[in-house]
């Protein structure tokens, strides 16, 4: 297998992401987030996000040793996304187990980031929300939706996040938003998704990956997302927003197939 | 002596390499299963000159056979597969790439500066291969092959990204796929050809680029193909403060190979730092652990560099996934056909994996010619 890897004296001048860059760039984005979930919530949260931290740093470490490969330290992202979705009151011992659940089943079982088809803080949420009763999301405040947004420009700037994902979903969640209950709604819809939207929609492993993908990607997210959403009111569950993302990541490499079809198609046509 | 038979294609035997030089055979070296790997000649001028041959070049057949004779068929290479043509195929079109690939590779309006008549006269000989369109691909500026009829056409790419690689032009005015295939030849082969028609004598002359961090005085320097790059970076690089010999490239940074001797198609020489500076992690074994790099290549993460690096009109991202699960099938119909290990190199260097894509598609590349 070392044979398809790329001479080192090229590999020297690479200009682009590293996986540990990609992390890093991620963990920048993810600060402001996490800051304002700690300062709103208390020093219950901090314990939350080291509960979080521990948990899937220590797989992470478990994994890259078994199979004696570098570390990409993603899974730090993941304990700072758990972070921001759950709320202080849920018991440490929950935490640790919805984020062995979403970093190993999500994950690393595939074989880490970039090889699975879901987003492991999705799984992590989902499972939370799933297995223990009572437990909800944290539901984002507007401080928060302001602290996502220069992250997002970041991950967007880098190339790390698709617009044409974040444009299909906004647009479908505002048509139903306007539909539903009027201009009025616009502000909470988009402060309670925007997190979401943002780190687990978006997040370009488990979208689909081609031009045309991701807007039907995005689309069928939306959808799902106001399918899903049981709160009454304007507000969007968090809860809606992990399941959306996990069924839409399901469907990618569907949407991917269907598109790479499409292309040949194109292309059979245009050259004969 | 110079334009003297060496060896020719087992396959096909009408297709024959000659000496670039006049000189002495010094060694052969025979690789893995008895390949030919080199064949290396000790110049020594003045004794032997050729005498002046004439190209016939009346026919097609003639000057096919013509070309085949003196050894400037290998200058052809086929897309798809980028292989030496088979003396009796057809091309559908021949691209001319009189572009160049990289910033730092020779510009080719300066090294037919003076002697467009040759070049042009080495276009002429080139209609007469194929029956449809010799496509001269160059930057923007006065046509190369202007005046030459209406079948050698002068194409306009303007610098930057993968606009100088032949891949690109085929793309853009040819495509091709199974069944179809056209040929490309550098510009400076079409010059050494008009060169021979014009004087009778075979001149091998590069003109190529010295450039990269170690190179003393990036320039022009005009050498022959197949020449000794230990001996031009002996001359041409800068001394390293640890006395470590500079990497040689033979070709472009990005595209090149560690090499001995002067490649066939480059037209470039670059000089690396050889072992790259980096920190060294303090001697802790936890430090080293973590630190380490993979043996194997990472993990693809779809970044938009990606879609930026590789512009041929289809899915990156799936075309990719493809290349790298070795899917012939997926990889052919969405055109790698198209292209050779150059035209991917931007996007191996772009990906998050460090995986050499180039590698892949010769994979995919040697599977599909096994079928056609």
């Amino acid at each position: 297998m070392t044979g398809w890897l790329l001479d080192p004296h090229f590999k020297q001048q690479r200009g682009g992401w590293t996986p540990a860059g990609i992390t890093l760039a991620q963990l920048i984005a993810l600060a402001a987030p996490v800051g304002v979930s700690l300062a709103e919530r208390g020093p219950a949260q901090i314990a939350v996000l080291i509960t979080a931290l521990v948990a899937c740093l220590v797989w992470e470490l478990a994994f890259a040793l078994i199979r004696g490969r570098a570390l990409s330290w993603h899974m730090a992202t993941v304990a700072l996304i758990l972070t921001v979705l759950l709320p202080e009151t849920v018991p440490l011992w929950q935490v640790a187990m919805a984020a062995s659940f979403g970093v190993v089943f999500g994950e690393l079982v595939f074989g880490g980031r970039g090889y699975g088809i879901v987003s492991g803080a999705a799984a992590a949420a989902g499972f939370l929300v799933f297995s223990f009763t009572g437990v909800g999301l944290a539901v984002a405040s507007n401080a928060m939706a302001l602290a996502v947004l220069p992250g997002a420009l970041l991950l967007l700037w880098g190339g790390l996040m698709s617009w044409r994902v974040l444009v299909t979903v906004g647009v479908v969640l505002i048509a139903a938003s306007l539909a539903r209950d009027g201009a009025d709604s616009l502000p909470l819809v988009l402060t309670t998704a925007v997190f979401g939207l943002v780190f687990l929609v978006a997040d370009p492993v488990v979208a689909a990956s081609t031009q045309l993908g991701r807007l039907v990607y995005g689309v069928l997210a939306g959808l799902l997302i106001v399918l899903f959403d049981t709160i009454e009111g304007p507000a969007i569950a968090p809860a809606a927003i992990v399941f959306a993302c996990l069924l839409a990541s399901l469907f990618a490499p569907l949407i991917d197939y269907l598109d790479v079809k499409l292309a040949v198609r194109r292309r059979e046509a245009r050259h004969g | 002596m110079r334009g003297q038979a060496l060896f020719h294609d087992r396959a096909h035997p009408e297709i024959v390499f000659v000496s670039p030089i006049s000189g002495v055979i010094d060694t052969i070296t025979l690789g893995p299963r008895r390949s030919l790997s080199a064949l290396v000649i000790r110049s020594e001028t003045g004794q032997h000159e050729p005498d002046p041959v004439t190209m016939a070049m009346s026919s097609a057949a003639e000057v096919r056979a013509a070309l085949l004779a003196q050894g400037f068929w290998p200058a052809f290479l086929t897309r798809p597969f980028g292989r030496i043509p088979a003396p009796d195929a057809q091309a559908e079109a021949i691209f001319v790439t009189t572009t160049p690939d990289n910033p730092h590779a020779p510009d080719p309006r300066v090294v037919l500066a003076e002697e467009q008549d040759v070049f042009a006269a080495g276009l002429k000989v080139l209609a007469f291969l194929t029956s449809g369109k010799v496509h001269v691909c160059q930057t923007p500026g006065t046509d190369l092959a202007a005046g030459l009829g209406d079948r050698i056409r002068g194409a306009f790419f303007l610098p930057g990204g993968a606009s100088g690689l032949a891949g690109t032009h085929i793309h853009r005015l040819h495509p091709v796929g199974p069944g179809r295939s056209v040929w490309t030849i550098g510009y400076q082969d079409v010059w050494s050809i008009g060169k021979m028609v014009k004087t009778g004598f075979h001149d091998f002359t590069r003109v190529v680029a010295v450039a990269g961090p170690r190179a003393r005085q990036p320039r022009l320097v005009r050498t022959i193909a197949g020449a000794s790059l230990t001996e031009l970076a002996g001359a041409e690089a800068l001394p390293d403060p640890r006395g470590r010999p500079p990497c040689v490239l033979s070709g472009s940074a990005t595209s090149g190979r560690r090499a001995a001797w002067l490649g066939r198609y480059h037209h470039q020489i670059t000089l690396l730092d050889d072992n790259p500076a980096r920190w060294e992690p303090p001697a802790s074994s936890l430090v080293k652990w973590l630190r380490r790099e993979s043996s194997r290549p990472a993990a693809m993460i779809p970044t938009a560099a990606l879609e930026r690096a590789l512009d041929f009109g289809f899915p990156v991202i799936p075309f990719l996934r493809a290349l790298s699960v070795g899917d012939a099938e997926t990889a052919s119909r969405l055109g790698c056909l198209e292209m050779v290990e150059e035209d991917l190199a931007a996007v191996s260097l772009a990906c998050t994996s460090g995986a050499d894509y180039g590698r892949m598609l010769r994979h995919v590349l040697d599977e599909l010619a096994e079928d056609a």
